[in-house]
């Protein structure tokens, strides 16, 4: 019976690893452990072996089974293997580019959005939003706008016929016309009114002026304002926040200026430049790139705030301008083509 | 508006360079937008010489040799001379060995054909004179010979070409940035002298206006004082038109004015030193020796100086005599009423008018001037009469004549008087560092507003309180805060002092729309699509093909710019759509493209603005791979779509998207939609039009995707999820095919079957989950018939199901669907 058993399990350590398919396994195995097979015919022999052999031979039967049984594990575990490498094919050439499209791209406005908002939320400002269509009031009344400055004037802002309904944009004063907003200061008004102090946003938003298209002119463009309203904000604040911004978008060498200007909503107002020495195709020493200033009090007044109790400042520029200065895009009409030589450049 | 510095130098002081000049403008809130030098550059070795003798050069015939003589000193010189004016006896500028001409033209000693030359003699462009080079700059008046160059060329000059800020007409003249600079470094300004005697002899008014040359003017009416607040008119006798003295020429003409006549260069310096305009009238000329000032007739008409004839409108003011119009106020005269080279009799008119109605006229007529220019951002009617004064010294001075009354003055009767209270604390407060009372003092009084009184405040630590009085050009100040920008001006803004941001928690979220454009931004973007960025304002045509033709009236603007840039848009397709077409028009492969942004939906003659997310699926047309992938289809873009609708908590589950009939824009029978105005969303998708595609030159299909939001439904958000128990035994799965109409959506199939399947399983368990696995249609089936092949998966809560529950419930399901429904049970 030894004999027997060690002949079988030496058959099938020669005959297991040549078999190559799952049929060919299921004879092979069949051969062993199948109804006919070897091992069945010697536990069917069991019953011939003198009682006192049995456990010893059980033993060795046993033994032999768990070995066949490594074998078949083994067999079928490289069939498997096998079938698997058949199916995933010969080995492929890593290098081909893949077919699929990709990657998709930010368009660079909304990379510099963005930025620009990540560095000013991390002074507490959020980001507020508001329709681009406006009413007057919003776009002009409450913005110390006298009733006859030329930014009213039909030439500069797009303006809709009176007979023009937006369901969802309520004019605040009977009779008041609908327009596309000039500057995203109309956003101010509504968060003002909206809201109380303390605030602190940042409104970036497409703004909409009468204009010819050129190289740095667009009919819509987009910009970015802060406003900050709270107890005892000064000069001072404003000019830090400044400092700041483009200190965090441009690197610490970065220096702003102020040039005293004039704009309806601040008192005092101001130019910002920058200093430009680092930036891309800039060869002035400051460049211009935008307008701030304390929050004019008839502006509180226009929106109920006690301006003996509230002060404020405000901060808007172009994001086309800042992200022209950034890249180095020298025409403004390339944010508006979409060519995708355009768009791939500034990919993550 | 430009600005000579030689002349600035009349009122003011100023020793600093062009440089620190400029940087003082700038600082004092002018934008200085270009500055040029005009005149000689400083020029070494370059002297005064007369030619004595001149003689053919013997080896060339265009030149000559010239001996020129430089004065004692350097004496004799022989210079050989290209120019056809080197005669004997003038006297002209040389350049000696040594100088240094502009260009960097340097001078030897030098043999010219063989004939030594000492020098060269210049012209006018050879010593950065202008561009004239066709011959020697002849010296006048018989200067030194030997004298330096700078000695007898007129000085150079430098002008300031400026923006003044809306808020300071002031500065429209030389006198107010005089003042300014003046103020910023620290001296005195001198205002020009007055010399006029009838100054004092002014009238009060129309009543009791002394007698002198009534034959001249009888009277001046003013109809429309509401427009003008101040009307004089001085008169001068026997005055000559001649030109102007040449100093008033260099100025004007430095300052980009054409020097016309003594008269109309009086009225132009005066303006440009003082900011007040003038008209000077030929007295002969007024028709009925009147004046009136009021509105025009409608139709009237008038032809101005620059010869075109104006049409005029009652909003429109006019100075007019008996008959007509004779100037269109503040704006332009007409041509035949002004001074000609005969006139002897003048009317000044020194007015002031009111700003609205000037730039209303202006803006109508397209017709401005420097005058108009000054009078739309206003003029001091409280020192309009010092202007005429003034015009009238210098007219004496430069055309002779003689004033005569009388003196005519209408209006500008109300006194001028504002005074300010501010303390040093309430200007520390609002700048945040601290200026010393004493030096906030003296920027207010270096500017001329006079502190009249300086009190202690309550809190005497915190400084004084000033009584500012305020000049009547200022009338920009007029409150405490408007005085804080001048100390800070005064102070330099430059040096603001840094500091840190101090930054309390944030005080919000950002904006519903803003943290939704920013989430599907994202989630496109790593679909590998390109985000775009395109125009609000679309052609008209694009406008009607998405909104129809019954929307596009109400997304007209009233007063587009640029024909193609006309209607507000309704859709981000047409823009994604000219963007593919421009890629493949320069050929880029392109197929994914999307856009944030507001549209704008018609609904019952309103629109709604709407924040909005659209994409385009294209064939990537001329992309050639090494392997082809499935091209995007409809259900692409619906899978999109509703991604982009999740993010806004719309759940298409719950509202599913039917067949877009009649959808502008979009391919019948290929395109989708769901929601609507009414329900504060609306999402698109589908294959574009084909037809419309080929129109615009967009080859290859396209799908698209659009959803969009009112912002406000936006805003309302989404409630807070809550967790629900789920079954941890196992399934039990059957499927089901049934046959049904071609035309039948499968969403309404199912929803029978869901509902009768639920029905079936009562309160025993649960029908988890139904879905679509197979759409066949074809041989087999029966002509417009389909088969629709559902996966029913059934769970209980509480314990494994049994074949037999699963089978009867089966059984039911079918028996019911056979019985209430017309579809078949496929075997």
């Amino acid at each position: 019976m030894q004999d027997q058993l060690s002949a079988l399990l030496s058959k099938a350590t020669v005959e297991l690893p040549a078999v190559k398919t799952r049929p060919e396994f299921e004879a092979a195995k069949a051969r062993y452990v199948g109804p006919h097979g070897d091992l069945t015919g010697c536990m069917k022999q069991m019953g011939a072996v003198p009682k006192e052999e049995r456990p010893a031979v059980g033993r060795m039967i046993n033994e032999t089974k768990a070995a066949l049984q490594a074998q078949f594990d083994a067999a079928l575990a490289r069939i498997a293997d096998a079938e698997l490498a058949a199916q995933i094919g010969p080995p492929i050439d890593v290098t081909l580019p893949s077919p699929d499209v990709g990657p998709g791209t930010f368009h660079p406005l909304t990379l510099v959005r963005e930025e620009m908002c990540r560095i000013l939320r991390k002074v507490g400002f959020t980001v507020a939003d508001g329709p681009e269509v406006e009413t007057e009031y919003y776009c002009f009344d409450a913005l110390n706008t006298p009733p006859d400055h030329p930014a009213r004037d039909e030439k500069d802002t797009f303006y809709f016929p009176a007979s023009a309904r937006f369901g969802n944009i309520a004019p605040r004063n009977p009779g008041e016309r609908y327009l596309l907003r000039t500057h995203t200061s109309s956003v101010q008004i509504r968060t003002m009114l909206g809201g109380s102090p303390p605030i602190r946003i940042v409104s970036p938003g497409r703004v909409y002026r009468r204009d010819t298209t050129d190289a740095t002119h667009s009919a819509n463009f987009h910009q970015l304002e802060c406003l900050y309203v709270d107890r005892n904000v000064t000069v001072r604040d404003l000019k830090a926040l400044l400092d700041y911004i483009f200190a965090s978008l441009l690197g610490p060498e970065t220096r702003t200026r102020f040039r005293p200007h004039y704009f309806g909503y601040t008192e005092p107002s101001f130019e910002v430049d920058l200093s430009a020495r680092h930036l891309p195709k800039v060869k002035k020493e400051w460049i211009e790139i935008g307008g701030c200033g304390i929050v004019d009090p008839t502006v509180f007044e226009a929106v109920g705030y006690d301006p003996e109790i509230w002060s404020g400042y405000a901060f808007g520029m172009g994001l086309e301008r800042l992200a022209m200065l950034l890249y180095g895009i020298d025409d403004i009409r390339y944010f508006y083509q979409n060519d995708l030589h355009f768009l791939r450049q500034f990919a993550s | 508006m430009k600005i000579s510095l030689n002349w600035l130098r009349d009122y003011v002081q100023l020793d600093a360079s062009v440089d620190e000049i400029c940087r003082a403008i700038t600082f004092l809130g002018f934008e200085v937008e270009g500055v040029a030098a005009t005149g000689a550059p400083p020029l070494d070795h370059v002297v005064v010489g007369e030619i004595l003798t001149r003689a053919k050069h013997p080896n060339a015939d265009k030149l000559s040799v010239c001996t020129v003589d430089i004065g004692a000193a350097d004496g004799m010189k022989t210079i050989v001379c290209g120019a056809h004016n080197c005669d004997a006896g003038r006297r002209v500028l040389v350049a000696l060995p040594g100088a240094v001409l502009p260009g960097d033209f340097q001078i030897k000693q030098s043999k010219i054909r063989g004939q030594l030359s000492d020098g060269m003699m210049c012209s006018p462009d050879e010593i950065g004179m202008g561009s004239d080079h066709s011959g020697l700059l002849l010296l006048e008046g018989n200067p030194a010979l030997g004298a330096p160059a700078s000695e007898v060329l007129p000085p150079g000059d430098t002008v300031f070409d400026l923006e003044i800020t809306p808020n300071r007409p002031d500065c429209q003249s030389h006198l107010g940035i005089a003042r300014e600079l003046a103020a910023w470094f620290g001296v005195e300004l001198r205002y020009p002298e007055i010399r006029f005697a009838g100054a004092a002899a002014e009238s009060a008014g129309n009543d009791g206006v002394p007698e002198g040359r009534r034959d001249l003017l009888d009277s001046v009416q003013v109809d429309a004082s509401e427009d003008c607040p101040l009307y004089t008119a001085h008169l001068l006798t026997g005055v000559k038109i001649g030109p102007s003295p040449a100093w008033m020429r260099e100025r004007l003409a430095a300052v980009g004015l054409r020097p016309i006549n003594n008269v109309v260069d009086v009225g132009n310096y005066v303006m440009l030193e003082t900011g007040q305009p003038l008209h000077a009238f030929d007295a002969r000329k007024l028709g009925g020796k009147r004046i009136v000032v009021r509105r025009a007739v409608d139709g009237e008409t008038i032809t101005t100086l620059d010869g075109k004839p104006r049409t005029l409108s009652s909003r429109m003011l006019v100075i007019a005599d008996a008959s007509r119009p004779v100037v269109i106020a503040g704006i332009m005269g007409s041509g035949d009423s002004g001074v000609d080279d005969d006139t002897t009799d003048l009317v000044l008119e020194c007015a002031v008018f009111n700003r609205q109605s000037i730039r209303a006229t202006s803006r109508k007529l397209a017709l401005g001037s420097e005058s108009s220019y000054r009078f739309e951002r206003g003029v001091d009617s409280h020192g309009a009469l010092e202007a005429a004064w003034r015009a009238i010294d210098l007219l004496v001075e430069t055309a002779g004549g003689r004033p005569v009354g009388p003196v005519f003055k209408v209006g500008g009767d109300v006194p001028w008087e504002r005074e300010i209270v501010v303390t040093h604390d309430y200007i520390t407060e609002r700048i945040g560092f601290d200026i010393p009372a004493e030096k906030m003092r003296a920027a207010f009084e270096s500017l001329e507003l006079i502190v009249t009184r300086e009190e202690p405040t309550a809190h005497p630590a915190r400084g004084p309180a000033w009584t500012v009085r305020i000049p009547s050009w200022r009338d920009d100040l007029d409150r405490p805060i408007d005085l804080v920008e001048e100390v800070l001006r005064l102070h330099g803004t430059e040096k603001i002092p840094a500091t840190v941001v101090t930054s309390p928690g944030l005080v919000g979220d950002d904006d519903p729309v803003v943290l939704y454009n920013r989430r599907v931004t994202d989630y496109l973007v790593g679909h590998d699509f390109h985000e775009c960025v395109n125009y609000t304002l679309r052609p008209a045509k694009e406008s009607a093909a998405w909104a129809g033709p019954a929307a596009v009236a109400g997304l007209s603007l009233a007063n587009p710019f640029v024909e193609d840039q006309s209607h507000l848009r309704s859709t981000l397709v047409g823009g994604l759509l000219e963007s593919l077409r421009l890629n493949q028009s320069r050929g880029v492969a392109v197929s994914r493209l999307c856009e944030t942004g507001r549209i704008f939906i018609e609904r019952d003659g309103q629109n709604f603005e709407c924040a909005a997310v659209a994409f385009l699926l294209a064939e990537p047309v001329g992309e050639r791979a090494w392997r082809l992938r499935e091209p995007a289809d409809f259900y692409t873009a619906k899978h999109h779509v509703a991604a982009l609708a999740a993010a806004a908590g719309i759940e298409f589950a719950r509202q599913p998207m039917v067949a877009a009939t009649g959808a502008e824009g979009w391919q019948e029978g290929h395109a989708a939609a769901a929601g609507g105005v009414a329900q504060g969303w609306l999402a698109r998708c589908g294959l574009l039009n084909l037809g419309l595609l080929r129109q615009w030159g967009v080859q290859g299909r396209v799908y698209a995707g659009q959803f969009a939001i009112l912002p406000e439904q936006l805003a309302r958000g989404a409630g807070r999820r809550r967790f629900s128990d789920f079954s941890l035994f196992p399934a039990a799965l059957r499927d089901l095919a049934v046959v049904v109409d071609a035309g039948t959506p499968a969403a309404e199939v199912r929803k029978t079957l869901a509902r009768i399947a639920r029905d079936a399983a009562g309160n025993a368990f649960a029908l988890e989950s139904l879905t679509v696995f197979d759409v066949y249609q074809g041989e087999g089936l029966p002509e417009g018939k389909k088969s629709l092949a559902f996966a029913l998966v059934f769970r209980s809560a509480d314990r494994t199901l049994t074949d037999e529950e699963i089978n009867q419930t089966f059984q039911k399901i079918q028996d019911e669907l056979t019985r209430t429904t017309a579809y078949q049970i496929r075997k």
